[in-house]
């Protein structure tokens, strides 16, 4: 384990789009390892932008971001797939691939990392029976509703076991008790020492949860609102 | 829970080991053989289209085979003129070509006359009046023979030479040296042939693997942002062009045969009618073994092209 005391930093980040649209300005903040921490904002605030830049799915324009203390921004292309390794990421719009079933999406993270295929048995129908959907393993994304897609991304997201998870509104197409139930459930995947950063609108299970949170406007930071200040509802 | 940040120093080519490697391998196998039985119809369009290609050169080249063959045969069939000493008459001659007809490396003597001989030149220079002009025939009694097969002909003049009664000796071989000529100029046309159509196979499984990514492109994109590095992903690419390389040489091949079966029934009759027991030879095993896997690798060369093109742009500069 390298000593780096934060798992991920961002040193005044800035990044505008091809077409001169500035998604964020000068963006500072740290993630310590073993944290869970929410990031909110108005639509287009930047949420998805920020969280981009940290898996290297976009390169930020200025400034440095760091993970693990290395500096994404001068990591090689042959060096992306390594640090994609270690992020697991719950896409806004679920990425799952519809013509391959429930399980083979899981699998994929395993499936590059070479691991046996008993083992992936086993880890994938853990980590389906985590979201609820072990009996829809066999059949394809485009058969699930929209809360169940995104369940299967976030199983695809957890099964490689990364230190560091992403999660770009998770429960966004989910009803409330569903929605406890998952972000309870990233709660205990941070009990055991994952850090976690999640995206969300939902300001009402944010606050009954009582984590950390940090606020984005308009492509700034405009608050960064420790766990304890953090109002019970 | 296991823990991995920063266990390891960055681009790792094979993490995990050489079984890891292995089933990854096995992984991209599969799937591209996968992706082909799922579009059925438009594999064995691209692999129709290569048979064709690529039985046109391989064809080619068997007629050529053959030819050679035949032309082999034919050296036998070439004669020796043996012209005689003038003094020489008829009874001197028949005795001579009895004489020689014994020789080994000799099959047969055919006496021609002066008569004979002058004969066959004024029909052949269509000089009607030429023998009523000249006098006295002035050609000599003619021996052709015919020598064995497999008899070199130069040593056999050369004895010829220096039997006795014997003036001249004259081996027309041009004939079978234009022969020889055409089929080296139709070989290197052959060769030719080959080099074009090999590109042309390359381009044509590229651009059938450029669709095939283009088809599955959005699969790509989520195979890179689950962390799989660019080896993983052109793969199953380098498989597909590979089997569609492989299953274009057989099916090439496949053409080949079909079409000297079908033709071995008329190419007997022909030769049955020249008393030759020649029959078409198929493909020996080293030009099959070229065609096809030549085929799967040139397949992969153009998977390659494809793909490299294609991995550029979906990372972020
Ligand atoms: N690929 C892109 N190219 C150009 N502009 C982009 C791109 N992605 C995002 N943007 C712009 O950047 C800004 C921030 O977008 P972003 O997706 O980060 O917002 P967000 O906070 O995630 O919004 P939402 O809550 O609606 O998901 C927006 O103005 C958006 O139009
Ligand atoms: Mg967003």
């Amino acid at each position: 384990m390298s000593g780096a005391e934060h798992m991920v930093r961002f040193e005044q980040v800035a990044k505008r789009y091809p077409g001169g649209i500035q998604a964020l300005g000068e963006v500072s903040f740290g993630l310590a390892r073993g944290e869970m921490v929410f990031l909110t904002g108005h639509s287009g605030a930047g949420k998805s932008t920020l969280l981009k830049l940290i898996a290297l799915l976009e390169r930020p324009s200025r400034g440095r971001v760091l993970f693990d203390g290395r500096n994404v921004g001068r990591i090689s292309r042959r060096q992306i797939p390594w640090l994609r390794r270690q992020i697991g990421i719950v896409f806004q719009d679920h990425s799952l691939l519809s013509d391959r079933r429930v399980f083979d999406n899981v699998a994929l993270p395993l499936v590059i990392a070479g691991v046996a295929y008993p083992e992936i048995r086993k880890r994938v129908r853990a980590a389906l029976d985590k979201v609820g959907l072990l009996e829809k393993e066999r059949m394809y994304p485009p058969m699930l509703s929209g809360g169940q897609q995104q369940r299967v991304g976030i199983a695809r997201a957890i099964v490689a076991k990364p230190p560091l998870l992403l999660a770009d509104e998770p429960t966004g197409n989910l009803d409330p008790e569903l929605s406890a139930e998952l972000m309870q459930f990233f709660v205990s995947l941070n009990e055991l020492g994952t850090t976690v950063l999640i995206a969300s609108h939902d300001l009402d299970l944010i606050r009954r949860l009582q984590r950390r949170v940090l606020v984005l406007k308009d492509g700034a930071l405009a608050d960064d609102v420790p766990a304890r200040q953090v109002a019970a509802p | 829970m296991s823990r991995r940040a920063g266990s390891q120093s960055g681009g790792v080519p094979w993490p995990g080991g050489v079984r890891a490697w292995a089933r990854r391998h096995a992984y991209s196998l599969l799937s591209s053989l996968g992706a082909l039985v799922r579009h059925p119809l438009a594999t064995l369009m691209t692999v129709v289209v290569l048979a064709i290609t690529l039985s046109l050169p391989t064809g080619l080249y068997m007629t050529l085979d053959n030819a050679e063959r035949i032309s082999d045969g034919w050296e036998r069939l070439d004669t020796v003129s043996v012209f005689l000493d003038a003094e020489i008459e008829e009874r001197g001659a028949v005795q001579l070509a009895s004489l020689l007809s014994t020789w080994p490396g000799i099959v047969a003597v055919d006496p021609i006359s002066p008569q004979a001989g002058m004969a066959e030149l004024t029909g052949r220079l269509q000089l009607d009046d030429l023998a009523g002009r000249i006098e006295a025939n002035p050609l000599p009694w003619v021996l052709e023979v015919t020598p064995a097969g497999g008899q070199d002909v130069e040593t056999l003049s050369g004895r010829l030479r220096g039997a006795e009664g014997v003036d001249q000796v004259v081996v027309d071989l041009q004939w079978l040296e234009r022969l020889s000529a055409i089929l080296a100029l139709l070989e290197r046309l052959a060769v030719l042939l080959g080099v074009l159509f090999a590109v042309a196979v390359a381009f044509v499984i590229g651009n059938t693997i450029r669709m095939d990514i283009h088809n599955r492109r959005e699969e790509i994109r989520v195979l890179a942002l689950v962390g799989a590095t660019d080896g993983f992903v052109r793969r199953p690419f380098l498989y597909s062009g590979f089997w569609y390389g492989l299953g274009g040489g057989l099916a090439a091949w496949l053409v080949v045969e079909l079409s000297l079966f079908v033709l071995s029934g008329p190419v007997g009759r022909l030769s049955g009618t020249y008393a030759s027991d020649f029959t078409l030879a198929s493909p020996p095993w080293l030009v099959v073994a070229t065609l096809v896997l030549g085929s799967g690798i040139l397949g992969v060369l153009g998977a390659w092209l494809a793909v490299g093109r294609h991995l550029r742009a979906i990372h972020p500069s």
